[in-house]
């Protein structure tokens, strides 16, 4: 649905975007993650037609009307209504949806007790639920939406992870997040940019389950000298914390042999043990690790 | 709701209408008073000097208007259209619009033609008292002279508000959009210090009220009319160009 090829946009000798090739499947849920500056704002402006890349090409499987943008702090005029405001943007996006659906959609934003007030007196969420109601109410097939949810308290943002939640399948979503847990929660599939290059694209599994099972966390009756020593022995042992006593984090160089030889290190040691889980790598550790 | 109310609540709810007509039709009162009461307004507060004035003329009640609206009126319709034309200023807005309205004709025709004909419908209103009060108070007027004048002063503010809409594309911020704009309609007249070229400057449709009532002819602004239309012309191509060129 949404491609772009080796796309560059340089603002003077500064390059924000450096052969960025990234690729969205139809119906997906795309986290575009990166720290400030990373590019993210630059690739969702090219995107939607608002900056030209320097070179590279854009192909987006939709006619530019069936895309809808949601800047990080969208504004409006403050002498319109909430209502007015999705209405204008029903009648210049897509004029055929009845003009009923505003007030549902204002409702599904949960602004019905403010359907008919004057904007000026939002406060930044508020003005973030009415720009994300001004985006679905055209039905577009592609949703750009950057920092959706980085203005809202905690019911806010999860009114708008239930929005975003309920559009996959129905419509593209590229959304631009420094939440991490938000991207991890509803992204199907994410990009990390730093310094305008992409360091990694593809389904968030991927990325997190080549992670997932290098660390074992061990919970213990009670604290066994000597296991310790036994554990950093093991050729599959990379390395071995001890957060408290009788518990144990076992980073492991060599997942397979460690998954095979764990269990007879701890029962040759005697120890009596509570748990042994692999700690699955969330998207923050990886984020981390790749942009560090 | 549809860009076109969109410009019409933004005239309407912001009050800048009313601005624009009550500058319009205060000088449309007070320039043919003062023409005809200037004499008895200095004997009154000029602590007993005595001045003799000629006795007003219709003419008179136009100029005193005129002057006024030329300078007043404009500067209250420039700025109130910089706040309008000026598509670009907040980055959120224009995101809202660029990314739902394809084509920057589309966009800035009703902004154009909301505050250019507000303008042009405050100052024809604000003439045509002028012209009754000076019609009661002094004497009545040429009409072909008084129609073709509002004519070309309306033509001329199209041009004024077309400055700033070209300024406001290139500029991006009002205060900026309202100084440029300003400085071009000021330096046009200086320019047409030059005799050969005044006759055919933008600037010369602003003496043409006061002009045709006092007996110059339609005629004479025809250079002008029509170097101004299609300055007005060149100037909307040039901003819609530069729209739609323009990155966010």
């Amino acid at each position: 649905m949404i491609t772009t090829n080796s796309l560059i946009k340089a603002y003077g000798p500064k390059l924000a975007l450096d052969d960025v090739s990234v690729s969205v499947p139809d119906g997906s849920v795309y986290g575009l993650v990166g720290p400030n500056g990373a590019g993210k704002t630059t690739l969702l402006g090219i995107l939607a037609g608002l900056r030209r890349p320097t070179s590279g090409s854009v192909e987006i499987g939709v006619p530019r009307e069936r895309m809808a943008v949601l800047p990080d702090t969208p504004q409006f005029e403050p002498w319109l209504t909430a209502r007015e405001v999705v209405d204008l943007s029903r009648n210049l996006s897509a004029p055929e949806v009845p003009p009923a659906r505003v007030e549902e959609v204002l409702i599904e934003a949960g602004l019905e007790e403010s359907i008919d007030v004057r904007v000026g007196g939002f406060s930044r969420g508020m003005l973030q639920r009415l720009g994300l109601a001004a985006t679905v109410i055209g039905d577009p097939q592609v949703l750009l939406l950057d920092e959706p949810s980085a203005a809202l308290d905690p019911a806010g943002r999860r009114e708008v992870l239930d929005v975003v939640t309920r559009l996959r399948g129905r419509a593209t979503v590229m959304f631009s997040s420094h939440i991490l847990s938000d991207v991890q929660e509803v992204c199907d599939t994410v990009g990390i940019l730093r310094d305008g290059h992409l360091l990694f694209e593809g389904p968030l599994n991927d990325l997190l389950v080549g992670r997932a099972g290098t660390i074992f966390r061990i919970r213990l009756r009670e604290p066994l000298d000597g296991l310790v020593a036994s554990l950093q022995r093991a050729s599959w042992a990379g390395s071995v914390e001890q957060l408290a006593p009788g518990d144990l984090r076992v980073t492991a160089i060599d997942p397979g042999q460690a998954e095979r030889s764990l269990i007879r290190v701890l029962a040759d040691a005697g120890a009596a043990v509570i748990s042994v889980t692999p700690e699955g790598a969330d998207l923050e550790d990886v984020f981390l690790e790749l942009t560090s | 709701m549809n860009l076109w109310r969109l410009e019409w609540l933004r005239m309407t709810r912001t009050n800048r209408w009313i601005a624009i007509f009550a500058v319009f039709v205060f000088f449309g009162i007070i320039g043919p008073l003062s023409a005809r009461y200037i004499g008895e307004i200095v004997e009154q507060f000029g602590g007993g000097i005595e001045v003799s004035f000629p006795e007003p003329t219709p003419a008179d009640g136009i100029m005193q208007y005129s002057g006024n609206v030329q300078q007043l009126g404009l500067l209250v319709l420039v700025m109130i259209a910089a706040g309008a034309l000026t598509i670009e200023s907040r980055y959120e807005m224009a995101v809202f619009l660029r990314t739902r309205v394809g084509s920057t004709a589309r966009l800035l025709i009703p902004r154009y033609v909301v505050v250019a004909g507000t303008g042009v419908i405050a100052f024809v209103a604000g003439t045509l008292l002028a012209w009754y009060e000076t019609a009661v108070l002094i004497g009545p007027l040429d009409a072909g002279a008084m129609a073709a004048g509002m004519a070309f002063g309306s033509v001329y503010l199209l041009f004024a508000v077309a400055v700033v809409a070209f300024a406001g594309s290139a500029l991006k911020n009002v205060l900026p959009t309202v100084i440029v704009t300003l400085t071009v309609l000021l330096l046009l007249p200086l320019i047409g210090l030059i005799p050969v070229v005044e006759e055919w400057l933008p600037s010369h449709l602003v003496g043409g009220l006061d002009g045709l009532v006092r007996g110059a002819e339609a005629t004479d602004f025809i250079k002008s009319l029509v170097v101004t239309l299609a300055g007005t012309l060149a100037l909307q191509y040039g901003t819609i160009r530069l729209l739609a060129r323009r990155e966010l």
